[in-house]
């Protein structure tokens, strides 16, 4: 007994140094919560920013909350101006935008706005050696230059008639960043910007913490602090949001529901362009008949998956423009239950005639084909598999496959793929990548090698157009050709659906993008918040 | 025998015990990244996320450019480990920044984690392993193995699930997730520790089986030992005899097979790290795997076992120093 | 625990003073027995008799509470949690029974080296398996199957390679314990080649050795998998895997039905547990000098 008591007690001290290492490993500062605490606004989400840098794609449509662009958006996504005194114009020809700095703008380090802020921020994005995936978006650029300290010019090399809602870009500080690596500099994890607050902290996974900026040109935020909670899983959302955690939160519909009987509880179920539906590969022998689309198109019940997978959040969609948007077409609406016995009469009269096991064919090719889905994406999961048991009550066999993004890539010319996407901005955005057969089999623009001519004609008339009613024109034909053609099938627009505290005033929901999170979310206007 | 005898040959073996470890390691390293190499997961578009939808074809291609993901297959892997040797462990494509940053940030509260499961299954099994070897075949000793046998099947996300039903649904005590409450501008450990009551309690009884058996065969066997029944023979009370002699002599071999176990720990820690939300290593590792981040996922499994290798070769060196019948150059 | 075997020699002391061995009573093996007929059985037969749409959803009968019709109740999409249940047990013993046997067979190949050989080869590889051992299987693991991609086979091949360590410090233990036994020595001094005594008379005793660690191996395969479902790293999520579903459920649970995650565990738990026993039986019937304790 004696041998092992010293070397017993070295065991001890050993653990417990250990201990030790463990605790520093993780020491924080432990100060009592600030007496400002009533002031404090506490908002979650599942989607965390890569980085909190515009030019690396933190909150590109605006209400970035740390940045501002030359403009921005009001509670009908109408533009209004920004960091420019009155919104630019686009010159006549459509490629000359001239734009005036506001005066006295300052960031949140104290130096002074200046356009050649401006222009270092859209170069920076134009850099090939500046890993942003925005370049693209901005294509029509040809050069951005600052004649003097509040003037800035783009001039575009084609015509561009949606131009201005490009310009809501966050704007950084070129001080801090030039000569720096963009892609890996410490400004992304702690930015300065003129936004109505200020970085606090960024705990990745955790939380970003942000202060009113007092200087801020809009007026002083109406609270002390924001605190956004980054909670990727949904469940815990909601159980953190039901003991009082947060503000505001968004949850999944089904979840949210919860919420609705509890009036300490406000429950908003925000309409959006956020469209999901299939796309149909003309590279796959059976979907390129367009028979088989339009049967599929009319097949699929949409009411069932809007009540029975988004718990009621949500539309029907039937084309990509929103039903929200200036530029929606009503007569390509359709009905919203499945018509299966109109479907399996569009299928017998183009000779798809039912064979062994319920699957119809045509010359001996039976009608099946693959539908894949992203396997971390619950919705589109469910989506594909209502899809599936659709088409199997009209003699047409899916198969769904669950895939990683790169095991999706290669099969996209042939196996349909569930897909998700939507701006409420302008028409042009995504669709004319998507549908233009310039795009034909590019990535993830028109992966289906989708071809008409009517489509491609309308797509560049209405952008090339500056004058609102020939655009419209052009988007109204734009719809027509893809409801005959169906080359996707849209299946419903999603409502992004918030739970908010009752005491929470301010929100102006507005239709939101396919993209949502720190920024461009129903607290696109937090900094006006209070509590009553 | 004196003390810095027992350890003479501690030098020695480190130094042999690095001669295996370093060639695994790098012969491992070289696997993984054959495997990395092997898999169809682009970087780039890993790297460029949800945008990666919006971005064009030759915006990726530059994007790979500037990563060098062209050059041939030993150049990148000489780099890799080159830097990995350095210090520098790379840049994680999913959550873009340093791994080194990654594991800095979240690794603390994986070790705090660990650490506290770790003492509360030690402290939990040494008692409850020692009453039941006291009155071997009694109620308590039959009861506390087939409660261990039926947790040992119960895999650990599934035992997390349960504990969040009930403790923080249906009773409403604990909170279901996450580190601390979300207004606190700071950290403080009586929220921390309110946080993590749940998590580690679900990790330590999913890992307790194991140690509850060992600790529970080895005190019941040595309650046979000479020096034991010498004791109870001078009619000792019940409670010296156990905990001053039987335990006592059980207790290395049962600090030695707590390394070989860290493993199994680690692994279970990413499980209930999941479950719970917590901002550990865990989370990042399987949002690494499910954004194929290869240097992040490589890193941590690298880095992870190095810790490990170290605890073992710290427990067998502290044997070693108190039990002079151990050679530890076998 | 088969993982103890051999680490280093300074753990043969700690093992001497081991006994965790169990040797449940019969009722105890008896119900083990039944449950795992019932499983394999159920698991082989359930296409048969009772035949799966895996992509099937009912969107009028989401969340129902278990009853006569729906033993289980049914989940988010409407399916019938039990239904599902069999047929993701049916995935598992695959993955597990399969996987276990990529494992033996590399850790009999490297116990089998060092066993023969011995010497200094015996030393190097078994402290490459130490090294090996010190890597958390689940990283190394979820580090596979998110090069190899999501699938049925990065699955069996992250459990095989990750599950073959214990394996080949049974089969080296055992080799070696065996050389030293006479009956080798005489089967050698009569004029036996290395063949013929690795053929007739090691082989003979190793072999149910390998085998019963290939079954303890099943459990933890079963774990292996039905955890990197859990985090969205094994099968397709439409596919009923006892994970997956766990995984569904646990989104259930927060609205109520608490049941959907309930089955697939459930399944988990009396499968792996009926297993360990009968292992725990076999254990102890090829190793009489083992007293086990264990009544359940």
């Amino acid at each position: 007994m004696t041998r092992i008591r010293p070397t017993f007690r070295r065991l001890v001290a050993l653990t417990a140094a250990a201990g030790m290492l463990v605790l520093a490993g993780c020491s924080a500062p432990t100060t009592p919560d600030s007496p400002a605490g009533g002031a404090t606004l506490v908002v979650a989400t599942s989607d965390e920013p890569d980085a909190l840098n515009p030019v690396l794609n933190f909150g590109v449509d605006g209400a970035a909350l740390i940045f501002d662009g030359l403009v921005a958006r009001d509670s009908d996504n109408r533009l209004v101006p920004g960091l420019a005194t009155a919104l630019p114009v686009l010159s006549a020809e459509g490629r000359t935008v001239t734009a005036k700095l506001r005066d006295g703008v300052q960031f949140h380090d104290g130096t002074a706005l200046t356009a050649q802020d401006v222009v270092f921020t859209y170069q920076a994005v134009l850099d090939p050696k500046v890993d942003s995936t925005l370049r693209s978006d901005l294509d029509m650029v040809e050069s951005v230059t600052a004649p003097d300290a509040t003037t800035v010019v783009f001039r575009l090399r084609y015509p561009y008639a949606p131009f201005l809602q490009r310009l809501t870009l966050g704007i950084v500080p070129s001080k801090l960043l030039s000569g720096q690596d963009i892609n890996t500099t410490g400004f992304n994890r702690k930015p300065i910007g003129t936004g109505p607050y200020k970085v606090e902290s960024w705990t990745p996974g955790d939380r970003l913490v942000l202060t009113a900026n007092e200087r801020y040109f809009g007026g002083r935020p109406a609270n002390n602090r924001v605190v956004v909670a980054f909670v990727a899983d949904d469940n815990v959302r909601a159980q953190r949001m039901r003991a009082g955690e947060f503000d505001a939160a968004e949850l999944p519909p089904k979840l949210a529901s919860g919420f609705d009987s509890d009036n300490t509880y406000r429950v908003q179920r925000v309409p959006t362009a956020d469209y999901r539906g299939v796309m149909l590969p003309m590279g796959n022998p059976v979907l390129a008949d367009p028979a088989v689309r339009r049967a599929l198109n009319l097949a699929v019940d949409r009411a069932a998956m809007v009540s029975g997978i988004l718990g009621g959040a949500g539309e029907p969609a039937f084309g990509p423009v929103p039903p929200t948007s200036e530029f929606a077409d009503p007569s390509t609406v359709g009905t919203p239950t499945a018509d299966a016995t109109a479907a399996s009469a569009l299928l017998d009269a183009a000779g798809w005639r039912p064979g062994s096991g319920g699957v119809r064919a045509k010359d001996g090719r039976p009608a099946r084909f693959t539908l894949m889905y992203p396997a971390t994406d619950t919705l589109r999961k469910d989506l594909a598999l209502a899809v599936t048991a659709d088409a199997k009550k009209i003699g047409i066999e899916v198969t769904p496959a669950g895939l990683t993004w790169d095991a999706i890539d290669p099969r996209m010319k042939s196996d349909a793929l569930l897909m998700g996407y939507g701006t409420p901005y302008d028409p042009d955005f995504v669709s004319y990548k998507l549908f233009s057969s310039q795009f034909a089999g590019q990535g993830y623009f028109n992966p289906g090698s989708y071809r008409s001519e009517v489509t491609d004609r309308a797509l560049q008339e209405g952008r090339d157009q500056i004058d609102p009613a020939l655009r419209k024109a052009a988007y109204t034909q734009f719809q027509k050709q893809l409801a005959a053609d169906v080359p996707w099938l849209f299946l419903t627009y999603l409502r992004h659906t918030y739970v908010l505290k009752s005491s929470v005033q301010g929100a102006a929901p507005r239709v939101e993008a396919h993209e949502h999170g720190v920024a461009n979310s129903i607290w696109w206007n937090i900094n006006t918040w209070t509590r009553s | 025998m004196t003390r810095s005898g027992r350890l003479a040959g501690a030098g020695a073996v480190v130094r042999r015990r690095l001669l295996v470890a370093v060639p695994v390691l790098a012969a491992t390293s070289v696997g993984m990244f054959a495997l990395g190499a092997a898999s169809p997961v682009d970087p780039a578009k890993q790297y460029a996320g949800a945008a990666a939808f919006t971005a064009s074809e030759e915006n990726l291609a530059q994007i790979r450019a500037n990563w060098g993901v062209d050059d041939p297959l030993p150049v990148q892997y000489l780099r890799w480990i080159g830097n990995l040797v350095q210090g520098d462990l790379g840049w994680s494509t999913s959550r873009h920044e340093p791994v080194a940053a990654v594991l800095s940030d979240r690794a603390g509260w994986t070790l705090l984690l660990i650490g506290v499961t770790l003492a509360l299954v030690l402290v939990g099994s040494l008692l409850l392993g020692a009453l039941a070897a006291y009155r071997r075949g009694g109620l308590f000793d039959r009861g506390l193995r087939a409660a261990a046998y039926a947790v040992e099947s119960m895999p650990v996300f599934w035992l997390g699930l349960a504990a969040i039903a009930v403790f923080a649904l249906a009773l409403g005590w604990f909170p279901a997730g996450g580190l601390t409450d979300v207004t606190a501008t700071s950290t403080s450990w009586a929220d921390v520790a309110h946080h993590l009551i749940l998590p580690v309690g679900v990790l330590a009884v999913s890992q307790a089986p194991w140690f509850v058996l060992f600790v529970r065969d080895a005190v019941a066997e040595s309650m046979r030992d000479d020096h034991v029944l010498a004791a109870r023979a001078r009619g000792l009370p019940g409670r010296t005899i156990l905990f001053g002699h039987a335990l006592r002599t059980a207790l290395l071999p049962f600090l030695t097979l707590v390394g070989t176990h860290l493993p199994e720990l680690v692994g279970g820690a990413v499980l209930v790290e999941t479950v719970f939300s917590l901002p550990g290593l865990g989370a990042v590792t399987v949002a690494a795997a499910l954004g194929s981040d290869f240097p992040l996922l490589a890193a941590i499994t690298l880095v992870t076992t190095a810790v490990v290798l170290a605890a073992n070769l710290t427990t067998d060196l502290a044997y070693a120093a108190a039990d002079p019948r151990v050679r530890l150059d076998g | 625990m088969a993982d103890l075997a051999t680490r280093q020699p300074l753990l043969h002391l700690a093992r001497s003073r081991l006994r965790l061995r169990l040797r449940p009573g019969q009722t105890g093996v008896v119900i083990a027995g039944l449950v795992l007929l019932v499983a394999v059985a159920g698991s082989l037969l359930a296409p048969l008799v009772w035949p799966l749409d895996q992509s099937a959803v009912a969107l009028d009968q989401t969340r129902l509470a278990p009853s006569w019709a729906h033993l289980a109740g049914t989940d988010d999409l409407g399916r019938d949690v039990a239904h599902r249940a069999v047929y993701g047990l049916r995935v598992s013993l695959l993955v597990g029974a399969v996987a276990a046997l990529v494992a033996t067979v590399l850790g009999g190949v490297v116990g089998g080296i060092a066993g023969t050989l011995g010497g200094r080869v015996d030393r190097i590889l078994m402290r490459i398996v130490d090294t090996i051992a010190a890597m958390p299987h689940l990283l190394l693991g979820i580090f596979i199957v998110a090069m190899l991609r999501p699938s049925l086979g990065a699955v069996i091949a992250s459990v095989g390679l990750t599950h073959w360590l214990s394996t080949a410090r049974i089969v080296r233990s055992e080799l070696l314990s065996l050389r030293t036994r006479p009956f080798i020595d005489a089967a050698i001094s009569g004029g036996a080649g290395r063949l013929r005594v690795l053929t007739r008379h090691l082989l003979p005793h190793v072999l149910p050795r390998l085998a019963l660690a290939t079954t303890l191996m099943i459990p933890h395969a079963v774990w292996h998998e039905t955890a990197l479902s859990f985090l969205g790293l094994g099968l397709p999520p439409h596919l009923a895997s006892l994970g997956n579903m766990i995984n569904d459920g646990q989104g259930s649970l927060l609205t109520g039905a608490w049941w959907a995650s309930l089955a697939p565990g459930a399944v988990i738990v009396v499968v792996t547990l009926a297993i360990a026993v009968l292992a725990a039986r076999w254990r102890d019937r090829l190793d009489p000098r083992v007293r086990a304790e264990l009544h359940l």
